[in-house]
């Protein structure tokens, strides 16, 4: 009996729900405080927010002070030596930004930078011109055809064509300096953590965990600290975008060193590889595999950070974006953010080809044919130069279409987008009156109070009980850690709001997001055609879902799931066509051979094995519905933790308040992911996929 | 120390003193840093004061901020002022920073401010609820304000949480409206924009906090009008809150050293003042006429020399 | 050369003196309780394992000793010890008379990159690199330029029959050949010592035989000293001057294959040499009889490296003894047909 009840997981978990109905029932708000501790914890570290407020702006502010000279003022000043570090190493980053975008765009900054500012005043020639978007274009298109091939150069040349016809080539050029440092600054970073993390077993276990925060932490929590510590600008914007950039490049890269095959390793030794001969020549090339993916997730995560990285004031796109949408211009704010898919696909593709470049020893070219490039480009630079005066004579003052098409001033489709929103809303506001009654009175309405309704001791029961049935005392340990501390903040109500939203999208996700990839899953095309999809949505900014769901949902808890869904489907969409799509042939043709219909084998076969991958993507779906509670709080009505971490940026205590509020979200992440991970991992072991 | 020393220069150099006796000294050229946030006033503006700053021969740089943060900025020198200061929503981390030291108040625009929960105009033309904007006639109908969401209650759509607290549940329970009208925040003004226009196009009854100077005082959007403010009227200085908004005042605000370090364009800054017409018309410039913010501002300033001229001097 | 002292000379290439690896987490501490002694016994009740256990050998000058063991024999270990590629946890290690144990880490650098080569049983080719990259890669740890690297590396791709393949990656090649480039990459350095982990195991038996042949007429060529693990018996056979057998971490015997074959040492060892079809591996001189001066003997002779095999016909068509030759044409014994049937049928034939 006993031994039976230990291997039926099935009816541990009965139990464990008989167990927690009874709790859900029972226990009441009580007049008791300690009685009530059973319904809520009482909020033992609300002090936590406060402390390290005040913690960081001593150590910002008033720890240890130095005189300096001001010039300025002609007067010694008395400033923080930690902010002063902190803001010379802003300095530094924003003067690559600036020294990129400058090049490309003109600008002062960097030749104030080795003179003065009042030196540029008197001399106003020496301002950098920037380059004509024709000489960008002509270039990137040429390194595309080098690095790759015919469609590579068509794919640059056409994005760079669209983003300049478009009138976005400016605010472009300025996302594209930042991304670029940003990115490469998380690479750097990312490779030498990762390195230190395979060679010290200690700090591996140290950063782990870290890594799962930075990842799961909405990157609004750390705006704050982030002005705080390094400024206002496109600096504090990297910076911002690195910490959130970084985390997957050192997975990858501790991931592919760990994979490097001990033989070759040995092969390095054998060549009489120094220690760093043979990181740096065998095992990083070796791991490339993986430390490309990393790159490309660095890639996408800094574009996926463009948008909030203006809140703290990076130029750019985002910036553009916000100030479209907060005039009501959806047609403009996507055509922005089709400049922000546009650069990721580019840079992607670019950086895969560069890595996967090879030399030629053999071709004996001659000298014409070994500097080709060279010439070809200087013709681009000149005929670029030489067309952009043409333009000014041709144009007079008006707009230089050869040399800059000024921001805005291009061919816009904004017209067509507005009017199809105004259609959309005309034709379908009300017909969905009666849906949105229902969906709120019947649906979200009950499932809310019921999350809120549920005792704090059941919510620990369910959670931690869970956790054992899945992966034993240690799991249920680990689980009931996280949970305890949003338990003790101040904020478990809204915690609560923020679990009952994340679960109704990642429910409404899984089910569309899973349907559409069975049925993708089903030709190779459209596999295809889904995964391009999925890649452009992970970097459209969301923000622009929200104004049009609001006009059709108002501010309201629908309106905000309308909003995070197509972004928390993405997941949910590619892991179920790669787990269908990677079954094995020869289990689909033994099932073929056995009769089973193409029903039976679907269901029989490939969603089977395919399950523990998809698990994989359903764990992925709650990070990316979590991301998105951000954007639900910034359409309203929900009274949850993003709610305040938006509003943290107003707040005076908004440091402490903004981390801690930002570890919540976090640690109901890091729940559902181990719970997930753990599940997955045993199962495909089960199955012999591991 | 280092506190009192920094609140001591704010004090000073707020009171103007010291802005006199710098006068004389010629500006730094490093640039002054102006914020931009994102709505379209604020920007035309800062491109609007920029080009004065530019007329005057000093150096300008625009940096993207957000419109609660940017005090903290200010604070730190990162941004060297913010030109549009609104009393009740951004009145409290303009106060703190000040508290903290290193923010200047450096004198209020002409303009005054409102901000005032509101019907668009075409609720009163069209009649919805008779006899507003008095907030009396909001008792007779509620369902002309409903919202799938509200429960058959009218419902007002406040700003952020964080705007102005519990101001408009507390209002609605003193007024005795609370049976018949709940309050939805919104998380950020876009979303109030965004049901504004939703509304618009179906003529629906919506009341939403807004404010003035705006855009959307082209559009006609009128105000409720509430028993009138008083002292002590609202609930944290210990009334029950049954009033209206004050008037508030549109400040400016700047970092402590900018007296020292620009004496000149401090001088025109602390000066500077626009009306509500003036600010309606910069941000119309974007948001009627369609112009990008650049092109509004240099509109502006080549079409209103007579009033910015008397700045610089 | 000639000026070298006599001594070194004879100095065996590798000599291995009561080497021993074991494993286990407790090895440090029972090592230094137990004065750095090693009780077999007693470390192996403690839970340690002896990957390697008191292995003493030499391997002289232009050698080749093939390290025989099924999988978890330890034979991986041993060669890993004396590349140094793994600690030894106690024993002496010299190569050409240096203690390798006591080398610090720039020693064995370039130890490793002019004294030795290593080929490895999956290839361990770096997968980034070209063929042409791939070999020229230890001389660019060298500190060789990129020319005169990829020179060199040109003219090892042609030794080991791959030309026309230089650009290739290591993806684009089979097996057979990617150990090729694995090979050439070893010789590129011109090692004196040449380490095979079990370099043909990974391919299938028609390729195994052609990398075989392949490798004898390189080693015909090039004269290595040569330290080669295999799991393979036969292939042990055709290819080794001497054979060891290891099973446990315990070398069982160490010798020519002819006296492995005609002696096995142990039951484990005879294990291997019943199946082994002796007149495969038997060269003339190891069933060779004295000559007897009297006798008269046949008018055809048998070379004494020839394997009986190829002469067994001939032999047992004559009546008479047959001589047998060395190379210098020198008769060094005879070969009576009924040596000849005890190879092919056995002791007890008759």
């Amino acid at each position: 009996m006993t031994t039976a009840f230990k291997q039926n997981k099935l009816l541990q978990f009965g139990l464990l729900l008989v167990v927690f109905l009874l709790l859900y029932n029972f226990i009441k708000p009580s007049d008791d405080p300690y009685l009530n501790m059973l319904w809520r914890l009482p909020a033992l570290i609300a002090w936590l927010p406060q402390w390290l407020t005040d913690t960081i702006k001593y150590i910002m502010f008033d720890w240890i002070s130095v005189e300096i000279y001001n010039p300025e003022l002609e007067d010694t000043e008395e400033v923080s030596l930690v902010k002063e570090i902190t803001r010379s190493l802003s300095w530094f980053v924003l003067f690559f930004i600036q020294s990129i975008r400058e090049f490309l765009v003109g600008g002062i900054k960097t030749i104030v930078t080795f003179t003065s500012w009042d030196f540029i005043s008197d001399n106003p020639w020496a301002e950098l011109p920037g380059l004509p978007w024709t000489v960008v274009f002509g270039g990137a298109t040429l390194l595309g055809y080098n690095l790759g091939s015919k469609k590579l150069a068509a794919l640059v040349g056409i994005s760079l064509a669209y983003i300049s016809i478009f009138g976005q080539w400016e605010p472009t050029m300025k996302t594209i300096s930042l991304v670029l440092i940003a990115a490469l600054i998380s690479v750097i970073i990312g490779l030498f953590l990762g390195i230190f993390a395979y060679r010290s077993k200690a700090f591996e276990v140290l950063i782990t965990p870290i890594l799962g925060v930075a990842q799961t932490m909405p990157a609004f929590s750390y705006l704050v600290p982030m002005i705080v510590l390094f400024g206002l600008g496109d600096h504090a914007g990297a910076l911002a975008t690195v910490i959130y950039a970084t985390p997957p490049m050192i997975r990858l890269t501790l991931l592919g060193l760990k994979a490097v095959p001990p033989e070759v390793v040995e092969a390095g030794l054998m060549s009489g590889c120094t220690r760093f001969q043979l990181m740096y020549g065998v095992m990083l090339p070796t791991a490339r595999q993986n430390i490309l993916i990393g790159v490309n997730q660095v890639i996408m995560q800094c574009l996926a950070m463009v948008v909030i990285a203006s809140l703290i004031g990076a130029q750019g796109l985002g910036d553009d974006l916000l100030k479209a949408l907060n005039s009501l211009r959806i047609g403009k704010a996507l055509e922005l953010g089709i400049c922000i898919v546009l650069i990721a696909i580019v840079l992607d593709k670019l950086s895969l080809a560069w890595a996967n470049k090879q030399t030629d020893y053999f071709s004996n070219l001659s000298f014409s044919e070994r500097h080709r490039n060279k010439f070809i480009l200087m013709t681009i630079l000149v005929g670029g130069i030489i067309l952009a005066m043409i333009g000014k004579l041709v144009f007079g003052d008006g707009i230089n279409y050869f040399f800059i098409i000024d921001t805005n001033k291009g061919i816009t489709t904004d017209w067509f987008w507005q009017a199809g929103v105004d259609w959309i809303i005309t034709n379908w506001y009300s017909s969905l009156e009666a849906f949105k009654v229902w969906f709120w009175e019947d649906v979200l309405s009950p499932i809310k109070n019921a999350f809120l309704g549920m005792p704090v001791i059941a919510t620990f029961t369910l959670v931690a009980g869970i956790g054992y049935i899945i992966g034993g005392l240690k799991s249920a340990i680990i689980v009931s850690a996280y949970l305890l501390f949003i338990a003790l903040t101040a904020w478990w109500d809204r915690a609560l709001i923020t679990a009952y939203l994340t679960t109704i999208a990642v429910l409404v996700a899984v089910t569309f997001g899973g349907v559409i990839g069975i049925l993708c899953a089903q030709s190779t095309r459209a596999t295809k055609v889904l995964l391009i999809i999925c890649d452009t949505l992970q970097t459209f900014p969301s923000f622009i879902y929200l104004i049009p769901a609001i006009m059709l949902f108002n501010v309201s808890n629908t309106a905000v799931l309308i909003a995070i869904t197509p972004y928390a489907m993405i997941p949910a969409m590619r892991y179920t066509v790669e787990g269908l799509r990677n079954v094995s042939p020869s289990l689909q043709d033994a099932g073929s051979m056995s009769g089973v219909n193409r029903m039976q084998r679907l269901f029989s076969i490939e969603l089977p094995l395919a399950f523990p991958h998809i698990v994989l993507g359903i764990n992925q779906t709650v990070m990316f519905a979590l991301a998105m509670v951000i954007i639900g709080a910034l359409i309203g009505s929900t009274a949850d933790l993003g709610e305040l971490i938006v509003g943290s940026l107003s707040d005076k205590d908004g440091i402490g308040n903004g981390l801690i509020l930002g570890l919540c979200v976090a640690f109901i992440g890091l729940i559902i992911d181990h719970l997930l991970n753990t599940w997955a991992r045993a199962r495909k072991e089960a199955l012999g996929l591991a | 120390m280092k506190l009192t020393k920094l609140m001591a220069t704010s004090a000073l150099v707020g009171a103007g003193m010291l802005a006199a006796s710098f006068a004389s000294a010629a500006d730094s050229k490093k640039p002054i840093v102006i914020p931009t946030h994102n709505w379209s006033s604020q920007v035309v503006m800062a491109h609007v004061i920029g080009g004065i700053f530019e007329s005057m021969g000093n150096n300008v740089e625009y940096v993207p901020a957000d419109s609660q943060g940017v005090y903290e900025a200010i604070r730190n020198g990162d941004v060297t002022i913010s030109h549009e200061v609104w009393q009740s929503t951004f009145g409290a981390s303009f106060y703190n920073a000040m508290e903290a030291g290193g923010v200047i108040d450096a004198g209020t625009h002409e303009a005054s401010t409102l901000e005032e929960m509101g019907v668009p105009g075409y609720v009163i033309e069209m009649n919805l609820c008779p006899g507003l904007p008095n907030w009396e006639a909001l008792k007779d109908c509620p369902e002309v304000f409903a919202t799938a969401d509200s429960g058959g209650k009218g419902r007002w759509l406040e700003g952020p949480q964080s705007w102005h607290g519990d101001l408009m549940p507390v209002r609605l329970e003193a007024l005795g409206l609370a049976d018949k009208y709940s309050v939805t925040f919104a998380g950020s003004a876009d979303a109030i924009w965004a049901e504004l226009e939703s509304a618009k196009k179906e003529k629906r009854g919506i009341i939403t906090f807004n404010w003035t100077p705006n855009f959307t005082d082209a559009d006609g959007f009128v105000f409720l009008e509430f028993p009138e403010y008083k002292e002590g009227c609202r609930k944290e200085d210990g009334g029950d809150g049954s009033c209206g908004s004050p008037k508030g005042w549109l400040k400016k605000a700047a970092n402590y050293q900018f007296p020292k370090t620009h004496p000149a364009a401090y001088k025109m800054f602390s000066k500077l003042s626009f009306t509500t017409t003036q600010i309606g018309q910069m941000a119309a410039l974007v948001d009627i006429d369609k112009l990008s913010h650049e092109d509004a501002a240099k509109k502006w300033l080549a079409d209103n020399e007579a009033v910015w001229k008397p700045f610089t001097q | 050369m000639s000026n070298q002292p006599l001594a070194s000379k004879n100095e065996p290439v590798i000599k291995c003196d009561s080497v021993y690896k074991i494993f286990g987490d407790n090895t440090q501490r029972l090592m230094q309780e137990n004065n750095n002694s090693i009780d077999v016994e007693k470390f192996k009740n403690e839970g340690c394992i002896f990957g390697v256990n008191g292995a003493s050998f030499e391997v002289h000058k232009g050698e080749m000793l093939v390290v025989m063991g099924l999988s978890g024999s330890g034979k991986s270990t041993l060669l890993r010890c004396i590349s140094r590629l793994t600690d030894t946890t106690a024993g002496k290690i010299f190569i050409d008379g240096e203690n390798l144990l006591e080398m610090n880490s720039k020693e064995l650098i370039e130890l490793r990159r002019n004294k030795m080569g290593m080929v490895f049983q999956s290839f361990a080719l770096l997968p980034h690199k070209t063929v042409l990259e791939n070999i020229a890669f230890p001389l660019q740890v060298k500190g060789m330029s990129t020319a005169q690297s990829i020179e060199r590396a040109a003219a090892m791709v042609e030794l080991v029959s791959l030309g026309g393949r230089e650009n290739y990656f290591p993806r684009q090649l089979s097996g057979g050949q990617q150990q090729r480039v694995g090979i050439a990459r070893s010789l590129a350095v011109e090692p004196d010592i040449w380490f095979l982990d079990e370099p043909f195991s990974a391919l299938d038996p028609l390729i195994r035989k052609e990398m075989q042949d392949e490798f004898l007429r390189l080693q015909g060529l090039l004269n290595k000293t040569i330290l080669f693990v295999t799991h393979d018996f036969d292939e042990a056979l055709r290819l080794a001057d001497r054979i060891a057998i290891m099973k446990d971490g315990v070398i069982e015997q160490i010798d020519t294959p002819a006296n492995i074959v005609l002696n096995p040492a142990t039951e484990y060892v005879a294990k291997f040499t019943n199946e082994v079809p002796r007149e495969k591996v038997l060269k003339c001189e190891d069933v060779m009889e004295k000559q007897d001066k009297e006798a008269k003997t046949s008018t055809i002779t048998v070379a004494a490296e020839a394997i009986i095999e190829t002469v067994a016909e001939a032999v047992l068509n004559e009546s008479k003894p047959v001589t047998v030759v060395n190379k210098k044409g020198k008769t060094v014994g005879v070969l009576n047909r009924k040596s000849i049937i005890h190879v092919l049928f056995g002791e007890n034939a008759h």
